[in-house]
């Protein structure tokens, strides 16, 4: 039978062969890293593509679901405040209007709800990082402003009626804010501004017309649990937010741990590997050593 | 009847013919290592028997020159399958330099830079920010700045593929001139061996010729015929004629295209020689088909993103108020809002209706250089509103690129890439094998074995020792004759 003669030539070879095999072994464990090129793993390569693209839109989600909680906590907290505030007014005027009253305490009345439509009117125009937070989509307009040119007063609306949404990863969005007029400038009886214009009509002279002021009173009342409602909009928009914040967060730490699986060294099986490429290497070593020595030539012998 | 003295003549040429066989065996053993040489035997021949009084009578042998041991058949499924593996070998080598300009992200916190997949989402999330606070600064500034990621990185990318398919074309120019060297001398080779063994093996020649085949078989695909007279014709793969006996036909060369092409007379061979096979065929199709094909995709995503994402912002309003409008005396195709450059290809598109891309993935970047120009709010609304960051940050999951979102079409770009490395590597690791298999086949053949040559030698040697005794037995014989049985007169 023939055999090639250059036989040392091909376990040079294999051992170059074994030799690359140590070597991309050795880098895996280094880097950590199963696939460090497209060719290695198509697929798995085409698919990390997508799970990262998802586990940064979720990261991304996180970072501006933050920023909207933080906006949507200001107005809750705005929104607190006006209600405690209309509640009191309620109760100065339900006091005035009872009839035990006098002139001066029914004017200091129209004083304090006064004050209290100021206040009212700061936290309608609350502003957050620059903002205001009330004025739909004019948001670098104060969005309320009270006249006194006419009695009663009127408070104006100059923002509008603009919604802004945050879109979650699976497509649905939530709603962020609430018109100032959708609150605090409601139709009929639940104009705050209104309601609280007219009583301090109804009171700054002293006397008390007590149908109208009872009528007035209870728009007040009214328009109060109109707010109460939009400030549940709000709460609900956090609530979901932060549900939706919790379910991504999740989400994105399944998908850490899939993307991890799919690209990341298996250690072990690695070490395991390594171990027999590196057997393969010796022995390789060890025959082309035993077939190379020039005793195993028949001219050795002659 | 034969005689003493034919006995010593025959003894003499057995000598000779031992001498000349060993010759041989020397010759084989000098150039064991020598590439390309072909194991030689020597050729024993009996001598013509003479017939005396009706009696045959042998002559002895002699030896008539050396044959080398060679199998066509075989050399040639050698040389063919070298094309193959030379050219999946070389179409691997350029298609590893594309694909590591695509290196997978490997997700750890800090995001590799330079990983276009993660580029994209980074772009549109940067709108996804501004859903919640469309008048921040440094939210709009975030835009720009992954815009600019984006637009680098897929222009860097398309500038490295350009400069890799120059470096190929570069390199088939010196393929072809190697193969022009090789073709000239096959010719020169064929004249020599057609004059000098028009009928039989050429032995040295002829290992020289195969010699040069091989060589020629790694840098294109080609047919060998052989001819009348021992001569032999060279042909591409596809029948090009390259040599016919002692002429050579040159492979010139010519620009189309901003590519290097090839042509055998007067005929554009390019496609043929980058299906044909060898380092030539392997580099014309990753200059031809592998790197214009990564091209197109990323020239595809370039212009979609780019166009579809200046549309939209162009039809919003910015924080300024404004709303995109044409810039006056633009031929571009540009507005004012734009994002992105428009791409080269955009304004024509426009005027004719059609999609051409190219172009798109070199020439990307960002022309907006104030971040308040960034339209986040929608059409008629005020600077508060979002509704265009929302649907801006939507076109990251809308189906924008050629029926796919931005980063589906970007992983299965990868996803095609990958495929057909791994496909090229498992192609060239199994003709390598075969080329190793049939290489081996050849070698047990016609490869110099020292063994066999040792025990050639040894067997000749004892066949000299043998003649010699013979002669010198011939020569008492013959001092008996002589001497007619009176031992002391001639010794």
């Amino acid at each position: 039978m023939q055999v090639d003669p250059h036989y040392l030539n091909n376990l040079s070879a294999y051992l170059d062969q074994s030799q690359a095999t140590t070597q991309q072994l050795t880098s895996e464990l280094s880097s950590g890293v199963r696939v460090t090129s497209l060719g290695q793993d198509p697929v798995a390569s085409g698919e990390n593509v997508l799970m990262l693209n998802q586990i940064q839109q979720d990261d991304s989600f996180t970072n501006s679901s933050n920023l909207a909680t933080g906006k949507m906590q200001v107005a809750d907290s705005a929104l607190g405040s006006v209600v405690t505030q209309l509640t009191q007014a309620i109760t100065l005027a339900t006091s005035a209007n009872n009839g035990t009253l006098n002139s001066s305490d029914v004017k200091a009345i129209a004083n304090q709800l006064s004050g209290i439509l100021g206040e009212v009117t700061t936290l309608a125009n609350t502003s957050y990082q620059g903002e205001y937070i009330f004025a739909g989509g004019k948001t670098s307009t104060t969005p309320f402003a009270t006249s006194n040119a006419t009695t009663p007063a009127i408070t104006t609306y100059s923002g509008d009626d603009d919604i802004n949404y945050l879109s979650l990863p699976n497509g649905q969005s939530i709603q962020l804010n609430v018109p100032g007029d959708q609150i605090f400038s409601g139709s009929g009886t639940n104009n705050v501004f209104a309601a609280l214009n007219s009583l301090i009509a109804d009171y700054s002279s002293g006397t008390v017309n007590t149908s109208q002021a009872v009528s007035d009173t209870e728009a007040l009342s009214s328009s109060l649990n109109y707010v109460s409602q939009q400030r549940v909009v709000i709460d609900n928009s956090i609530t979901a937010v932060s549900s939706a914040s919790d379910t991504v967060t999740s989400e994105q730490t399944q998908l850490t741990a899939a993307q991890t699986s799919l690209m990341q060294a298996d250690i072990p099986s690695l070490s395991t590997q390594l171990t027999l490429s590196e057997t393969q290497q010796t022995a390789l070593e060890d025959v082309i050593a035993q077939l190379g020595s020039s005793s195993n030539s028949l001219f050795s012998k002659l | 009847m034969g005689t003493i003295s034919s006995a010593f003549s025959m003894m003499s040429g057995a000598l000779d013919a031992d001498q000349a066989a060993l010759n041989v065996v020397a010759n084989n053993v000098a150039n064991a290592n020598t590439t390309g040489y072909t194991k030689e035997v020597p050729n024993w021949q009996e001598n013509d028997p003479i017939e005396i009084n009706g009696i045959s009578v042998g002559t002895g042998a002699s030896e008539t020159g050396a044959t080398s041991v060679r199998d066509p058949v075989l050399v040639e499924r050698l040389d063919q399958q070298q094309q193959l593996a030379s050219a999946s070998g070389s179409r691997l080598t350029a298609l590893n330099t594309v694909q590591a300009l695509f290196t997978p992200d490997s997700g750890s916190s800090t995001s590799t830079a330079g990983d276009i997949g993660s580029d994209i989402t980074k772009f549109f999330d940067s709108f996804s920010s501004l859903e919640a606070e469309p008048s921040n600064n440094s939210l709009r500034e975030g835009v720009l700045s992954t815009a600019k990621a984006l637009a680098g990185d897929i222009s860097g990318a398309a500038a490295s593929l350009n400069s890799q398919r120059a470096a190929l074309d570069q390199e088939t120019t010196g393929v072809v001139s190697q193969v022009n060297a090789l073709t000239s001398a096959l010719a020169q080779l064929n004249q020599q061996i057609q004059s000098t063994s028009p009928n039989g093996d050429a032995g040295t020649l002829e290992d020289q010729r195969q010699q040069d085949l091989s060589q020629l078989s790694q840098l294109i695909g080609i047919n060998a015929t052989t001819t009348d007279d021992n001569g032999l014709a060279v042909t591409t793969t596809s029948g090009q004629l390259l040599v016919s006996n002692e002429s050579s036909y040159q492979i010139t060369s010519g620009t189309s295209g901003g590519v290097t092409h090839y042509y055998v007379g007067t005929q554009d061979a390019t496609t043929d020689l980058a299906q044909g096979g060898g380092s030539l065929g392997g580099d014309l199709t990753a200059r031809d088909t592998d790197i214009p094909n990564a091209m197109a995709s990323l020239n595809q995503l370039a212009y979609n993103i780019s166009t579809q994402v200046n549309s939209l912002n162009n039809a919003g309003t910015d924080a300024n108020g404004a709303t995109g409008a044409a810039v006056t005396g633009s031929t571009t195709g540009a507005m004012t809002l734009d994002i992105f450059s428009p791409p080269p290809t955009y304004a024509s598109n426009l005027a004719s209706g059609t999609t051409d891309v190219s172009g798109a993935a070199l020439a990307m970047s960002v022309v907006m250089t104030d971040a308040n120009e960034v339209s986040t709010a929608g059409a008629g609304q005020s600077t508060g509103d979002s509704s265009n960051a929302t649907a801006m940050a939507a076109l990251a999951n809308s189906t924008i690129v050629d029926g796919q979102s931005p980063s589906n079409y970007y992983s299965n770009f990868v996803s095609t890439l990958g495929s057909t490395v791994s496909n090229v590597q498992t192609e060239n690791t199994a003709q390598n094998a075969s080329v190793t298999q049939l290489q081996t086949q050849n070698d047990s053949l016609s490869s110099v074995n020292l063994n066999d040559e040792a025990s050639s030698m040894t067997l000749l040697e004892r066949s000299y020792q043998a003649a010699s005794q013979v002669f010198t037995m011939l020569n008492t014989v013959m001092a008996s004759a002589l001497n007619l049985g009176d031992q002391t007169a001639v010794s």
